[in-house]
C-alpha cells in the first residue's frame, strides 16, 4: 500500500509533523514502512504559460514557444507532440540543474535560440507519465505563473510505501491508513463533503434494480450522462506513484477513488443493460450457478461477479455515453470462502474484497461524482439506487483486568476510551467495569477481546510496556526429545573433530537420478505435487547423493581433500522420516607439508574405516552388497556394533566417481537411531601385563578374514583380549595363497601369563583354526 | 699435584675428562701411588702428609665433579644445536572439521532456551493441513494463507511451512503447564537469493493458567535472548499480524552492521527485523480445545540468525557442503 503525504492531507490535518514522524508512528502502530520516497524539484524550475507555439522553421518535430515564467517572456524550443498554445506547464529556467544533472544553458537548437526547457514528469524527478510535457490544471491545487515548482505540495510530494498485514484490509486506502494516524496522532479525520442536487433529473427514470432474494452484498448506483472527460493531473500523477494503470481515463478515475477511499467501484455501459424498446437499463441482482452474487442483464448475462471480476463487454468504452456508477461490498470472509471453494477468475478489486473493501458506500460514490464532475463536463442523475443488506453488529466486551492481564501492565481507562473512539469504534454502551465495543463494519480483523487488546496494545506502542519476567514453578523439561537432540550435538561434535565438515542438503531430491542408482523413492501415489524445481522432485531416500554432490563442487574449487558429513531427515517410499548420519571422504587424507613431502597418501578403506570409527565407536565391517549401485562392488561393508548392523561403508564405484569428477572417494551411511548415546560403565583391568604374539598364517588368497575371525571367537580362548590382523604378504611362490599375519593380545586377571600358558593359547588357535579351516602357519 | 688441576682445567670433552679422572683416582692413578708412599713417609710426618693428600684428593674431585658438569652441559647443547629446525616452516593448518553454522546458531539458541526450563519438541516434517493450518487459526480462505507457498503431496498432505505444527501436537498430547521450543527444518515454495526452499526455525510456546501469561512476559524473554545471541543491541518491538497470534508482534534489533546508524543490510532504516511473537490467539486453543489458559509463542529463521551473527552474505551457500565457507568456522 502506497501513501503520499499530499493525498493522506486531503483525509487528515498533518501538518507540523514530519514525514519521517509519520513513518515511525506507521512502525510502531503496525503499519510496517517498507520504503520512505521524497519528491523533490530543483530551484530554478516555474510554473510558466505557452503563450504562442509554431513549427520550427528548420527542424519538424520540434516547436518554437513564447512561454510566460513570470518573471519575462522566454523563447524555448520544445519536442514534445503534446506542446501547444494557452497549457500551463513546468519551465527548467536557465541555471536549473535537473535531477539527471543537466544544467540548463542558453542554447541554439538548428539554429533557434532556446532559454529554458519545457519539462516532462520524468525530467522533473517524478514518474514518468509517458504522454511528453506536463498538462498542469488546478488539480495540483493553486500555483501562479513564474513560482517555483518546488512550492507545490503534489508535485513535491513524500511517499511511504506500507506492508500491510493480510488483516488491514481496512487500511488499503489512503482514508483507511489516514483513520488510524488519526488515532495515532489524536487528530481528526475528514468527513466526506456529500452533495446531491435534488433538482436533477432522477436516477430512477434511466436506471433500475431488481432482486429475487436478498442477497449479503450491498449496492448502490449512481447514473451520469459522460462527457469529455479528461483526466485531472494529481489523478495521472499519484496512479504513476503507486504503480497503477488502467486501460481508459474512467478506470484511471475510478481506481483512483478506489485507492483513496477504499470503496470498491464499477462502471458499466448504460446500453449494456437495455434492450431495444426499453428506456430503463435494468440490473438484476441474481446467483450464479457457483453461487456467486451477480450482476445480470434483464437477458441473464453476467455483467460483473460482485467483489471478483467484471465482463468486459459491460465496460465504459467511450468517452461521451451514459454510465451506471457501482459502488459495492461483499464481506471478505463470504467472498474468500467462495473462491476458495470454487475458484473463478478475478481481477484487481478481488484483492481489496478478499481483505475486506470499505462499506460506507455512499461517500465513495459521492467523492467520485464530485470528481468526475469537475474534470469533465458530465450531468449527473439525482439520487441513487440501493441494494441494502443489514449485517450483523459486531460487539466485543471486555474488562479493564482482561486488558491489563494480557498486556501485562496497568493501561488507564481513559486511555483505552480514547483510542477505541479515535479508531471508530463504539464504546458509549461501556459500564464501569466493563468496555463494551461496537466494532465499526470496516474493521473484518476484529472479533474478539484479544483483537480489542491488540488495538490498545499498538496504539500505546509495545516499547511502552514494561518487560516483566514470567514466574514460573520448578519442572524437569528435560525429556526424549531434549536427549535425542544432545545425541545428535554430540555426534556432530565428534564428526567435526575427527575432520569432517558439517553439510546440510535440503531434504529435496531428483527422483530420476536417485531411481538412476537403485534407490527407492517415493511412492507415485504419495510424491510432492508441486515441486519447486525438476531436480528437487523428490524426498531424499538417502543423504549419499547430497554429499556426493557437494563434494563434486568441492572438487571443482580445487579442493583435494573432502571430508564431509550430514545429519539429515530421509523417507522411505511411505514417507517414513528417519535420521541418517553419512559421511564422505575423497583425495587426501592430510594437508600437504613437510610431514608428507608435499604428497599426502589418499584417503583408503582403512584409513576411512578408522575415522568413521573415531565417530561412532569400535564397528566391525562385514562383507556386504549394497542395495543400490553407488558402491564398488569388491569394496563395500555392512557396519556393525555389538553386533547390531548400523549401516554400510563403500568405496565408490569407479563409474560414480568419474560422473561426479571425483578421486577414490568413500561413503558411509548410518542409522542414526542406532547410534549409542548411553553412560558408560567401566570394566575392571587387569594388573598384569599384556603379551603380544604374532601368527603368520597361509591361507587361500580368496578365503574371508571374516571366517578366520568367527572360528577364533568361536573357540572362547581364555585370555585372549583382542586379534587384528597387521600384515598381508603374497607373491608369486605363494601361488594362490597369502600370508596373513594376525597380533593377538592376551592377558589374565589373575597373573602375569608365562611362556607357557601363551604357548598353549596359541596352539589352541592353530589347532582350531587348522581343523575348521585347514590352514596353518606359513 | 698441581699440573693434574690444570689438565681437568683444560680437559675439552667428556671423554677427555673421564681419561684424567682415571689417571687420578684410578687404582693405579696419580692419587693412589701418592697414597702409597705414605708407607715411606717417617711417622711424625705421616699425619701431616695424609692431610695434604686427602686435601689434593677432595680438591681434584670438586674440580672434577664442576667440570664434568660444564662439559656435559656443553655436550647437550651440541647435539640439541644438531637437533635445531626452523619453526617457521612448521605453521599448521587445522585438519579438524568443522561445524556447520546454521547447526551451530541453532544448538546455541537451543542452549539459551534450555536454560530458561522450556522443553525440546521436535516433530515430523510430513505434516496434515489441521496440524499445519486449521488449528493455527489458518482455514482455507484465510488470506494469511498466501503468505506461506505450501509444498504439496498427491495425497493431500503437505511439507511443513513452520515449527507451528509441534506446538499443537504437543499441546494435543499434553496438559498445561507448557514450556516448549520446537527447532527444526521448515519447506516453502521460494527460490531465490534470499529464499530456499528448505529453512530451519525456531518457534517457542508457553501456556500457563489464564491471566497468568502476559505481553510484558514476551517481552522480557525475548529481550534477553536477543542480547544472548548478539549482544549489546536495542530491541524494537512493532505491532504486526499472524493468524495464531493476538495482540502480535515483530520484533527488531539495531543493526548489528551499522550499530544502527543505517546501512545497506538494513536498507538504511538502521533495525534488522528478527523475530515474530504474540499472545496466543484464542483459537489456537480452542482447536486444541485448552480452556481458561493463556499463553505466548514466538518463532524465527535460524538462518536468519546465523548470517547475521556470522556475516554469511549468500544464503544458498549454506546448504551446498561448501568447504570454502565451512572452513572458516574451525
Amino acid at each position: 500500500m502506497i501513501v503520499t503525504r499530499s493525498w493522506l492531507d486531503e483525509w487528515i490535518d498533518l501538518s507540523g509533523i514530519s514525514t519521517e514522524d509519520i513513518a515511525k508512528t506507521f512502525n510502531s502502530i503496525g503499519l510496517e514502512v517498507d520504503r520512505v520516497h521524497e519528491y523533490r524539484v530543483p530551484q530554478k524550475i516555474v510554473f510558466g504559460r505557452v503563450l504562442e507555439c509554431e513549427k520550427h522553421p528548420d527542424a519538424d518535430k520540434l516547436n518554437v514557444c513564447k512561454v510566460d515564467v513570470g518573471s519575462a517572456i522566454r523563447q524555448i524550443v520544445c519536442g514534445a507532440a503534446n506542446v501547444r498554445a494557452g497549457l500551463d506547464v513546468v519551465v527548467a529556467t536557465v541555471g536549473a540543474v535537473m535531477p539527471s544533472g543537466l544544467a540548463i544553458k542558453p542554447v541554439k537548437l538548428r539554429g533557434v535560440e532556446s532559454d529554458g526547457m519545457i519539462c516532462s514528469a520524468g525530467e522533473i524527478g517524478l514518474p514518468d507519465l509517458g504522454k511528453g510535457i506536463m498538462e498542469l490544471d488546478a488539480s495540483i491545487g493553486k500555483y501562479e505563473i513564474g513560482q517555483e515548482v518546488s512550492e507545490n505540495a503534489v508535485l513535491n510530494d513524500d511517499l511511504i510505501e506500507i506492508e500491510l498485514t493480510a488483516n488491514r484490509g481496512d487500511c488499503l486506502s489512503i482514508r483507511g491508513v489516514a483513520r488510524d494516524l488519526s488515532a495515532a496522532f489524536d487528530r481528526p479525520i475528514k468527513e466526506y463533503v456529500v452533495t446531491d442536487n435534488d433538482e436533477k433529473r432522477g436516477v430512477g427514470r434511466i436506471l433500475s434494480l431488481t432482486h429475487e432474494k436478498s442477497l449479503g452484498v450491498n449496492l448502490r448506483y449512481k447514473a451520469l450522462d459522460l462527457k469529455e472527460l479528461s483526466l485531472p493531473m494529481v489523478v495521472s500523477l499519484r496512479l504513476a506513484q503507486i504503480e497503477e494503470k488502467r486501460e481508459s481515463d474512467i478506470e484511471s478515475l475510478l481506481y483512483y477513488v478506489t485507492h483513496s477511499t477504499g470503496v470498491v467501484l464499477r462502471a458499466y455501459e448504460r446500453d449494456f443493460f437495455t434492450s431495444k424498446d426499453e428506456s430503463v437499463a435494468k440490473l438484476v441482482l441474481n446467483e450464479d450457478a457457483k453461487g456467486y452474487a451477480c450482476i445480470f442483464t434483464p437477458k441473464k448475462e453476467v455483467a460483473s461477479v460482485i467483489g471478483v471480476n467484471q465482463n468486459d463487454a459491460s465496460k465504459v468504452k467511450h468517452d461521451n455515453t451514459t454510465i451506471c456508477l457501482e459502488a459495492s461490498y461483499i464481506p471478505p470472509d463470504i467472498i474468500s470462502k467462495k473462491m476458495a471453494d470454487n475458484k473463478i477468475d478475478a481481477d484487481v478489486m478481488f484483492y481489496r474484497t478478499s481483505r475486506g473493501s470499505e462499506p460506507e458506500l455512499e461517500g465513495g460514490l459521492s467523492y467520485c461524482i464530485d470528481l468526475i464532475e469537475s474534470c469533465s463536463s458530465s450531468t449527473t442523475y439525482g439520487g441513487s439506487i440501493e441494494h441494502v443488506y443489514e449485517f450483523k453488529e459486531k460487539i466485543v466486551k471486555v474488562t479493564k483486568q482482561e486488558i491489563d492481564e494480557i498486556i501485562g501492565a496497568n493501561i488507564d481507562k481513559s486511555v483505552v476510551t480514547k483510542i477505541l473512539k479515535n479508531l471508530g469504534f463504539d464504546t458509549s454502551k461501556s459500564s464501569t467495569d466493563v468496555f463494551v465495543v461496537h466494532v465499526p463494519q470496516f474493521r473484518h480483523d476484529i472479533v474478539n477481546k484479544q483483537d480489542i487488546v491488540e488495538e490498545i496494545v499498538r496504539m500505546v506502542g509495545i516499547d511502552n510496556i514494561p518487560s516483566k519476567p514470567f514466574v514460573l514453578e520448578e519442572a524437569n523439561r528435560l525429556e526424549d526429545n531434549y536427549f535425542e537432540y544432545k545425541k545428535r550435538s554430540l555426534y556432530r561434535h565428534k564428526a567435526a573433530q575427527s575432520g569432517f565438515f558439517e553439510s546440510v542438503h535440503f531434504v529435496f531430491d531428483e527422483k530420476k537420478v536417485l531411481q538412476k542408482y537403485g534407490f527407492e523413492t517415493t511412492k507415485e501415489e504419495l510424491e510432492l505435487l508441486n515441486p519447486i524445481v525438476q531436480t528437487l522432485d523428490t524426498l531424499r531416500p538417502t543423504l549419499l547423493t547430497g554429499l556426493l554432490k557437494a563434494a563434486s563442487m568441492n572438487v571443482k574449487n580445487g579442493y583435494a581433500r573432502v571430508a564431509l558429513f550430514e545429519i539429515g531427515s530421509v523417507f522411505t517410499p511411505l514417507r517414513d522420516e528417519s535420521l541418517k548420519a553419512s559421511f564422505l571422504m575423497s583425495g587426501e587424507r592430510e594437508n600437504e607439508s613437510l610431514a608428507n613431502g608435499g604428497r599426502p597418501a589418499a584417503v583408503d578403506f582403512a584409513y576411512f574405516t578408522q575415522k568413521i570409527a573415531d565417530v561412532v565407536g569400535d564397528v566391525e565391517l562385514k562383507e556386504f552388497q549394497t542395495q543400490h549401485t553407488l558402491s564398488h562392488t569388491y569394496q563395500s561393508a555392512q557396519v556393525l556394533q555389538n553386533g547390531e548392523v548400523l549401516g554400510e561403508l563403500f568405496r565408490v564405484h569407479p563409474e560414480v566417481e568419474k560422473e561426479y569428477g571425483l578421486g577414490t572417494t568413500f561413503l558411509c551411511e548410518l542409522d542414526f537411531s542406532k547410534l549409542k548415546h548411553e553412560l558408560k560403565t567401566a570394566k575392571p583391568a587387569s594388573k598384569y601385563q599384556a603379551s603380544f604374539r604374532d601368527l603368520s598364517l597361509l591361507m587361500p588368497k580368496d578365503m574371508a578374514y571374516e571366517k578366520i575371525k568367527n572360528v577364533i571367537e568361536a573357540s572362547e580362548i581364555p585370555n585372549l583380549i583382542r586379534f587384528y590382523p597387521v600384515d598381508k604378504y603374497t607373491d608369486e611362490a605363494l601361488g594362490e595363497n597369502m600370508s596373513l599375519s594376525i597380533r593377538f593380545v592376551l592377558q589374565s586377571d589373575e597373573k602375569t601369563l608365562e611362556e607357557e600358558d601363551i604357548t598353549n593359547v596359541m596352539d589352541k588357535i592353530l589347532e582350531e583354526l587348522n581343523k575348521e579351516l585347514g590352514i596353518g602357519l606359513r | 699435584m698441581k699440573e693434574w688441576y690444570d689438565k681437568i682445567e683444560k680437559a675439552d670433552s667428556v671423554d677427555a675428562l673421564e681419561e684424567i679422572r682415571i689417571a687420578v683416582f684410578g687404582k693405579k692413578g696419580v692419587l693412589a701411588a701418592q697414597f702409597a708412599k705414605m708407607k715411606d713417609v717417617p711417622n711424625e710426618q705421616k699425619g701431616a702428609f695424609a692431610k695434604e693428600l686427602n686435601a689434593h684428593k677432595q680438591n681434584l674431585m670438586n674440580e672434577f665433579t664442576a667440570k664434568k658438569i660444564v662439559l656435559q652441559t656443553q655436550a647437550l647443547q651440541e647435539a640439541m644445536k644438531a637437533e635445531a629446525i626452523d619453526v617457521s616452516m612448521y605453521s599448521a593448518k587445522s585438519t579438524a572439521g568443522a561445524l556447520h553454522p546454521v547447526m551451530e546458531t541453532m544448538d546455541r539458541i537451543v542452549e539459551y532456551f534450555s536454560s530458561m526450563n522450556f522443553s525440546v519438541k521436535t516433530g515430523q516434517i510430513v505434516e496434515d493441513d489441521f496440524h499445519n493450518f486449521e488449528a493455527l487459526n489458518l482455514p482455507k480462505y484465510h488470506p494469511a494463507r498466501d503468505m506461506q507457498d505450501t509444498f504439496y503431496f498427491k495425497d493431500e498432505m503437505l511439507l511443513r511451512t513452520h515449527t507451528s505444527p509441534v506446538q499443537i501436537r504437543t499441546m494435543l498430547e499434553s496438559k498445561p503447564p507448557i514450556r516448549m521450543i520446537a527447532p527444526g527444518a521448515v519447506f516453502r515454495r521460494d527460490y531465490d537469493l534470499t529464499h530456499t526452499p528448505m529453512f530451519h526455525q525456531i518457534e517457542g510456546l508457553l501456556v500457563d493458567e489464564e491471566g497468568k501469561v502476559s505481553f510484558a512476559n514476551l517481552k522480557f524473554i525475548l529481550e534477553d535472548f536477543l542480547k544472548y545471541m548478539f549482544g549489546d543491541v536495542d530491541v524494537r518491538f512493532r505491532p504486526s499480524f499472524f493468524p495464531f497470534t493476538e495482540p502480535s508482534a515483530e520484533v527488531d534489533i539495531s543493526c548489528v552492521f551499522c550499530k544502527g546508524e543505517g546501512c545497506r543490510v538494513c536498507s538504511h532504516t538502521g533495525w534488522l527485523e528478527v523475530l515474530g511473537c504474540g499472545i496466543v490467539d484464542p483459537n489456537v486453543f480452542e482447536a486444541v480445545k485448552y480452556k481458561n489458559v493463556s499463553g505466548y509463542a514466538f518463532g524465527l529463521g535460524v538462518e536468519r540468525f546465523a548470517m547475521l551473527i556470522h556475516q554469511i552474505g549468500d544464503l544458498r551457500s549454506l546448504f551446498e557442503g561448501d568447504i570454502k565457507l565451512l572452513e572458516q568456522f574451525q
